[in-house]
């Protein structure tokens, strides 16, 4: 395809303003998937995905288009994920990418995602097309919203094209000025070829699978192949296109998007953000790759029964390729024994991340509560940073505790701003500042602690605002606090993966929930089992478990044997996912109760 | 400590089976209206099955017997409601038990009833065909709690019937009671127990109350209109009823049975003991030649299966039997372990361990149980003889459990 013909562009929004609906439109107007294989946000094809009514991973299709002019278009497009979580999906995808669809829902108009993805796209000078979609929806407003959109995003809201992606209504425009506005991609296809690794996922028959974006020359199957960075040589086993199946190619020249199948059994050798060139006389400087993605929580995963940790590590390596956020590395804990220490975007990522694990890998995972990553500066001088509550060194060699602090702007109607106040206040958070965006909403920013945003924020910031509020948030810096180490014990033995780190007013007030959440989540055993939180050497909460005094069924004559049987069989297979921490047994959740420290209850 | 010297007997898979006279269970699934707590194969408005019901029981009897005539001590009516069949009906059963076992002379025959479905006349005829031993369900001395029970009864029907079963020549009589009942204190259970006592049986079961899926009082509890017994509230009421009931001259033989010395239930003492049984009836289990048999759950299949003309089915199967199942020695060794230890005073013998599986007990349980020794939940009274300590009777499902395999 002549390279003025082809045009490369993600579309990006806000969480649910329909841009994988949009998606679905452009897929079938341009003939690429046929009615029968057709079905609602077809590019969310992981089954998460599906299930949850969000897409997760940025995905690349090839359309061709006949556009008005009578010409035909290759169309490559990115759908992407709207969730703050994967921003770092979104700006890969966007490096891929000339321009960008900006797509707001006319009915919610324009919100935190919206904003922070749209910078994303002008910081790399992609060209930006408006689109107000849900149209066809009775509370749809996309008069005021292109209004909205000149005038909080400076694009004239006459270019703003106004579709619905549920019923197709000018989605064809949308291709039009795709063809119109966004310039081809240059590159020269005479030198040397280079590619850009964007994504990466693992197949079993083919190896790790490399999405790449050609930056100049022609890669043709059977070249043998560099990786610039790894050095990792390799024979492709095929070339090929997302259409949106893979799709063999006899070709991928430069400003095109496609897939290289690197038979590379070893997923370190091939990394998102590495060059491809060709082994021989090939391109000297490697492109710019990516910044890393800095993860901001953390939770130890570990495998529910030992004898899987070689599973865990392996199917965290190959999730690695496929996300390429996720960092991770080995960790030990008395209680929980061998695992890793996982890092993550946010909260949502984490959960997705421990679900994909356990479906895609049949992996059962306990996660530990999540943490931040904390500098601690010791009285030697050394700062050392440390992301589990475990790894914090003795007190008195320490002279100040640092926590990541966050920026974070507040989209809400103005209604719900007393409700925000209050809430953020409550999670030691400070008062930036207030505008108007329109006669109703406002933007709110604030200074928070990490720390307390991790534990169910954006949960209480949706309940409080009946979801009609959006949240974008930055890192700030780190601050110096007054910070000490929560210690569980649980039967006098201090639990590791049940401390955290909190600030030192708070430790009374979150001991006592602690041990009382603790105490209701850890079943009766034959003893009486005493919980406790401490502070160093002080006790500042303590419960006991009482012993189990009664657990036998009154009945048993010839007919209930069996079914006895089978109860105590599948009470047994129950305990097995059971932690032992000394001679007590702990549930899983048990781990997790941190996070649920304010729940009223 | 009484000895059990059964002959090895015919092996399987490293079992030898005793060669122990039977024991024989009859099912009959009839009630007038079911209790909220009751999870039993039972069927009410359908006592017009219970004339063809009797008839295929005697046809199921002798399918099974075969020639064999084989020995057989003890005859169990269970439900349901077994009074609820008249005793011309069961007469013609027992003359039939007669002819195709080798029925010993002081055969124990129970039949359970149910207070006010019985008259004088009822019980007078049901002693004069042989049933020497009456199991009254009584549940409660508790208006409140036999009306949340929908048990159809009061506590003046039991007294009644205890009274005109001693008229009518019962020596043996059973009652049963229930406690750990959502909203029961103390003293109610204090006042139940008080009550049973006065009316004098023999023997006592007391079932704490178990919510079983599906019923009534299980939903009430997950729905919250009634709160979830409280197990150690329980545990206080099991162990002043059995301090009150040794003090009252009874002796408890099972975790959940007590009875005046030499009156324990020698029918229910087989199934503790794991020796065979038969199971007849609709959805009746049993456990002889090694195979554990299910029998079809409804009436009327159960009716039109016997009626069914079969060929010869291998022993101790009949025309009726949904599942046959062989136990093989792993599961005999649990088995005898879970209902053995259930038994407080004699528990488990080792010497008979040692016959029936050719194994040292310690070599198959040494780890199980040294650790639960040292919790105190069994002790070994004699160097023939594990049981449980009485903590390890109320903790009974944490010990059984030590012997399932994963
Ligand atoms: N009525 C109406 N509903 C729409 C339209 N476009 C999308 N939706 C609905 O809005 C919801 C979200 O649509 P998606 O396409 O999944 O949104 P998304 O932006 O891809 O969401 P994420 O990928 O999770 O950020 C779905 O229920 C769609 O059916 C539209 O034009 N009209
Ligand atoms: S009488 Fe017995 S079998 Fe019948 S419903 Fe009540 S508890 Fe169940
Ligand atoms: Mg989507």
């Amino acid at each position: 395809m002549n390279q003025s013909n082809i045009r490369n562009f993600s579309i990006i929004a806000h969480i649910d303003h329909g841009k994988s609906t949009l998606a679905d439109r452009l897929l079938q107007l341009t003939g690429t998937i046929s009615e029968r294989e057709m079905q609602e946000q077809v590019l969310d094809s992981m089954e998460l995905e599906r299930e949850r009514g969000v897409t997760i991973k940025a995905s690349a299709v090839r359309m061709e288009y006949t556009a008005h002019d009578g010409q035909t278009y290759e169309m490559n497009l990115i759908d992407t994920p709207g969730h703050v979580d994967f921003s770092y999906e979104v700006s890969r995808a966007l490096q891929a990418c000339e321009g960008a669809i900006l797509v707001v829902d006319s009915t919610q108009g324009i919100e935190a995602q919206t904003l922070a993805n749209l910078y994303v796209a002008l910081e790399q000078d992609l060209e930006i097309l408006a689109v107000v979609n849900k149209i066809d929806l009775p509370a749809a407003r996309p008069d005021d919203i292109a209004q909205e959109i000149e005038d909080l995003l400076g694009l004239d809201a006459a270019d703003v094209i106004q579709v619905s992606a549920k019923t197709g209504i000018h989605v064809e425009q949308v291709l039009e000025a795709v063809v119109q506005h966004i310039p081809p991609p240059k590159g020269d296809l005479d030198a040397p070829p280079r590619a850009l690794i964007f994504d990466s996922h693992y197949d079993p028959y083919k190896g790790v699978i490399a999405y790449v974006r050609v930056a100049e020359g022609v890669f043709k199957p059977n070249t043998t192949l560099r990786l610039m960075a790894s050095g990792a040589v390799l024979e492709p086993i095929e070339l090929g296109i997302f259409s949106p199946n893979m799709k063999p190619v006899q070709s991928l020249a430069a400003g095109e998007v496609g897939y290289i199948a690197t038979g590379l059994k070893t997923v370190r050798e091939c990394r998102v953000g590495d060059t491809v060139t060709i082994a021989q006389s090939g391109a000297v400087e490697p492109l710019p790759g990516y910044k890393h993605a800095k993860p901001m929580v953390f939770a130890g995963f570990y495998p529910s029964d030992n004898d899987d940790y070689d599973d865990l590590r392996d199917a965290l390596e190959k999730l690695q390729l496929n996300d390429a956020a996720l960092v991770y590395e080995p960790e030990t804990s008395q209680a929980l024994n061998f695992g890793f220490r996982v890092g993550f975007l946010g909260l949502f990522h984490m959960d997705i991340v421990q679900e994909r694990l356990e479906r895609e890998y049949d992996l059962d995972i306990l996660a530990t509560a999540p943490s931040v990553e904390y500098q601690v500066v010791l009285r030697s001088g050394e700062v050392i940073e440390i992301t589990s509550p475990a790894d914090l060194p003795d007190p008195s060699t320490i002279d100040e505790i640092r926590e990541p602090w966050m920026s974070i702007e507040i989209f809400a109607p103005e209604e719900f701003i007393g409700p925000i106040m209050e809430l953020v206040t409550k999670k030691r958070g400070e008062y930036l500042s207030m505008e108007y965006l329109d006669q109703t909403r406002v933007l709110l920013k604030y200074k928070i602690p990490l720390a307390e945003m991790i534990i169910d924020f954006y949960d209480r910031l949706k309940s409080t605002t009946r979801g009609y509020a959006s949240l974008d948030y930055h890192f700030d810096e780190y601050r110096t606090e007054n910070l000490v180490r929560l210690d569980v014990l649980v039967n006098k033995l201090p639990v590791d993966a049940l401390a955290m780190i909190v600030h030192e007013d708070e430790a009374f007030h979150k001991g006592q929930r602690l041990v009382s959440r603790l105490k209701r989540t850890i079943p009766r055993q034959l003893f009486e089992v005493p919980i406790q939180a401490a502070v160093g050497k002080h006790v500042i909460s303590r419960a006991n478990v009482k012993a189990l005094r009664k657990d036998v069924l009154a009945k048993c004559y010839g007919g209930d044997i069996t079914r006895k049987k089978k109860l105590l069989e599948k009470q047994k297979k129950g305990k097995k996912r059971l932690k032992m921490i000394g001679n007590v047994e702990v549930p899983q959740e048990a781990f997790m109760a941190v996070l649920r420290l304010d729940d009223d209850d | 400590m009484p000895q059990r010297p059964y002959a090895p007997g015919s092996v399987t898979s490293g079992v030898h089976l005793p060669e122990s006279p039977l024991a024989l269970y009859y099912h009959i699934p009839f009630c007038q209206i079911r209790c909220t707590y009751c999870a039993f194969n039972t069927y009410t408005r359908l006592e017009s099955l219970i004339p063809g019901y009797a008839e295929a029981l005697i046809r199921e009897t002798r399918l099974v017997a075969g020639s064999a005539r084989r020995p057989a001590v003890t005859i169990y009516f269970g439900g349901g409601t077994p009074s609820l069949i008249p005793p011309r009906l069961i007469a013609p059963l027992l003359d039939a038990c007669a002819e195709v076992f080798d029925l010993a002379p002081d055969v124990e025959i129970t039949l359970e009833a149910n207070p006010g479905t019985t008259d004088r006349a009822y019980l007078q005829e049901l002693r004069a065909i042989g049933v020497n031993r009456l199991s009254v369900g009584m549940q409660s001395a508790h208006a409140r709690e036999l009306h949340l029970f929908a048990r159809g009864h009061g506590v003046d029907e039991v007294r009644e019937t205890v009274t005109l079963a001693r008229a009518a020549g019962f020596e043996n009589i059973s009652l049963d009671l229930i406690y750990g009942v959502p909203q029961q204190t103390l003293d109610m259970w204090q006042t139940s127990l008080e009550t049973a006592l006065d009316i004098g049986p023999d023997h006592l079961s007391m079932y704490s109350l178990g919510l079983e899926d599906g019923t009534p009082m299980q939903r009430w509890v997950e729905r919250g209109h009634l709160p979830a017994p409280d197990s150690d509230l329980a545990a206080d009421m099991y162990e002043w009823a059995d301090e009150r009931l040794a003090r009252a001259g009874f002796e408890q033989y099972e975790i959940s049975n007590w009875a005046r010395p030499g009156l324990a239930c020698r029918h229910n003492l087989h199934y503790w003991r794991s020796l065979p049984y038969l199971g007849l009836g609709a959805g009746a289990h049993g456990y002889a030649g090694g195979k554990r048999t299910v029998t079809v759950l409804h009436p009327a299949h159960y009716i039109e299966r016997i009626q069914q003309q079969p060929a010869p089915l291998p022993y101790p199967a009949s025309a009726a039997t949904d599942t046959i199942e062989p136990i093989d020695a792993r599961q005999a060794m649990v088995e005898t372990m879970m209902m053995g230890l259930r038994l407080v005073q004699e528990g488990v013998a080792l010497s008979t361990f040692r016959a029936w599986f050719g194994r040292d007990l310690w070599e198959v349980y040494g780890a199980e149980l040294d650790r639960l020794i040292a919790f105190g939940l069994v002790e070994l009274p004699t160097a023939d003889q594990v049981r449980l300590t009485p903590r390890g009777r109320l903790l009974g499902n944490h010990v059984f459990a030590e012997f399932i395999q994963e």
